[in-house]
């Protein structure tokens, strides 16, 4: 077997269960802290741009959903620095994350769209 | 990121018949043409109808009437929708969970290239030729001849809601327990009249999207950037002829 198979089927066997809610992609996963609604896909990095596990995990990422929002320095100053999503995202290998703000951040918006949580208020 | 009419074109559109009235005068209300559904329909798109910058027209850059001129500059590009302007603004106004004074509109294009969305924050206009002062019958709401804000006298409010629908922001709701319509006075009560420089939501936006400027002074960076050429600045429905005090840009 090879190894995109493996890693197939190895994405599929751990995000199985879903991680937050129904509507929320396989793998996908949001941040809730410092501030609400950052999206990470790993469809998006892992099937649409070939990438592999091993370049997020362990060093930038462990394997488990929000642990790193756990840390104070999860922040755009620590991102610019090369750290988290910044070691790629930096203008050269993905684009930076001092541009595009709303590809990352989804918001409380996209947040509730995606776990169907709280149906944005009607009354108006 | 500029989205060209072909690129709208070009996506898939699922057609407006899924879009309920209340939905479509919503955004029309906020000068926003709805284009089509995308996305199964649980997404909804729109396209800004005002491409024109209003801010440097002739007979806007005149002697403004009111000292401070309190206005507000919101950068698009900065928004996140972390939405801890409407937390505070709630906490500092008293504004209940089924109202808002401001809120964070989404824009998004499934096929856009590059970023496919974005939020828009709105608030009132604080217009100043607003619709709401005329219409209301007990002058409960009007325009404050110093500064320009346009207030609410909750004591005189019949709630009629005559100014609700006067107001082409959607930018009013009926507070059930001060029975009277409320919306945002830039905090003149809670922080403006406190000596504070900056409203709630401006206060809590960690990435500066809103500016509280004043217009009635040339060295204010609101004023700065209404008044110069070189980048659009733009304001939510022009159309409505309202002079709104709330302006656009991106970065
Ligand atoms: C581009 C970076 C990146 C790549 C490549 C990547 N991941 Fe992840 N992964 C993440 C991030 C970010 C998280 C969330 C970590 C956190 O919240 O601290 C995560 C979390 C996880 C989790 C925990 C999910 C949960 O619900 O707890 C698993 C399991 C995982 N990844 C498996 C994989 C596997 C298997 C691969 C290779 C097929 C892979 N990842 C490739 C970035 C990546
Ligand atoms: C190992 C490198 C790497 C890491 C780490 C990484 N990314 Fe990416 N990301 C990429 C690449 C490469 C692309 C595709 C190229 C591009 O869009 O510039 C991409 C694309 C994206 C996109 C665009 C998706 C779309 O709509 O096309 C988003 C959003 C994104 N990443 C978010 C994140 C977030 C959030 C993190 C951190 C939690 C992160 N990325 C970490 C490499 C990385
Ligand atoms: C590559 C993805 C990415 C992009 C692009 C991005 N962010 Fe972030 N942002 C994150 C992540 C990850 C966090 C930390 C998790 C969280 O707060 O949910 C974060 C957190 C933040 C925070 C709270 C923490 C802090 O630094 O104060 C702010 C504010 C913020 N981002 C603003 C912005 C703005 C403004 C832009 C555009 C100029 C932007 N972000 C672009 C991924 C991104």
């Amino acid at each position: 077997m090879n190894r995109t198979k493996l890693t197939i089927l190895a994405l599929a066997a751990l995000f199985v269960a879903g991680i937050t809610g129904q509507a929320l992609a396989e793998g996908d996963i949001i941040f809730t802290e410092p501030v609400m609604g950052v999206i990470f896909s790993h469809d998006v990095h892992v099937e649409e741009n070939g990438m592999d596990c091993e370049e997020c995990h362990d060093d930038l990422f462990e394997m488990e959903a929000l642990t790193a929002q756990q840390n104070d320095d999860f922040t755009m100053q620590s991102l610019s620095e090369g750290n988290y999503c910044g070691a790629c995202h930096d203008g050269d290998m993905a684009f930076d994350s001092d541009t595009r703000c709303a590809s990352c951040h989804i918001g409380v918006i996209g947040y509730q769209k995606a776990t169907g949580t709280a149906e944005r208020s009607t009354h108006h | 990121m500029k989205i060209t009419k072909s690129q709208i074109e070009a996506s898939k559109n699922e057609g407006t018949d899924n879009i309920s009235s209340e939905e479509r005068r919503h955004f029309l209300k906020m000068g926003l043409a709805v284009t089509g559904v995308f996305a199964g329909g649980t997404i909804l798109s729109a396209v800004s109808t005002v491409n024109k910058t209003y801010a440097c027209t002739g007979d806007f850059v005149e002697h403004y009437p009111y000292k401070p001129h309190y206005s507000m500059l919101i950068n698009i590009s900065n928004c996140i929708d972390c939405e801890r302007c409407k937390k505070a603004c709630a906490e500092t106004n008293d504004v209940p969970s089924y109202g808002f004074r401001t809120t964070i509109l989404e824009r998004e294009m499934q096929h856009a290239i590059g970023q496919k969305r974005e939020f828009i924050p709105v608030l009132c206009n604080h217009c100043n030729l607003p619709q709401c002062t005329r219409v209301c019958p007990t002058k409960a709401t009007y325009k404050n001849k110093e500064n320009g804000i346009v207030m609410m006298d909750t004591s005189k409010c019949i709630g009629c809601l005559s100014c609700q629908m006067g107001c082409p922001y959607n930018a009013r709701y009926f507070h059930e327990e001060k029975v009277a319509v409320d919306k945002c006075n830039f905090c003149f009560d809670t922080r403006l009249s406190k000596g504070k420089k900056k409203t709630a939501c401006a206060d809590a936006c960690p990435t500066g999207a809103r500016t509280f400027g004043d217009m009635s002074d040339p060295g204010n960076f609101v004023y700065q950037q209404v008044h110069q050429l070189e980048k659009p600045v733009w304001v939510l429905r022009e159309s409505a002829g309202t002079k709104p005090n709330v302006f656009y840009t991106k970065a």
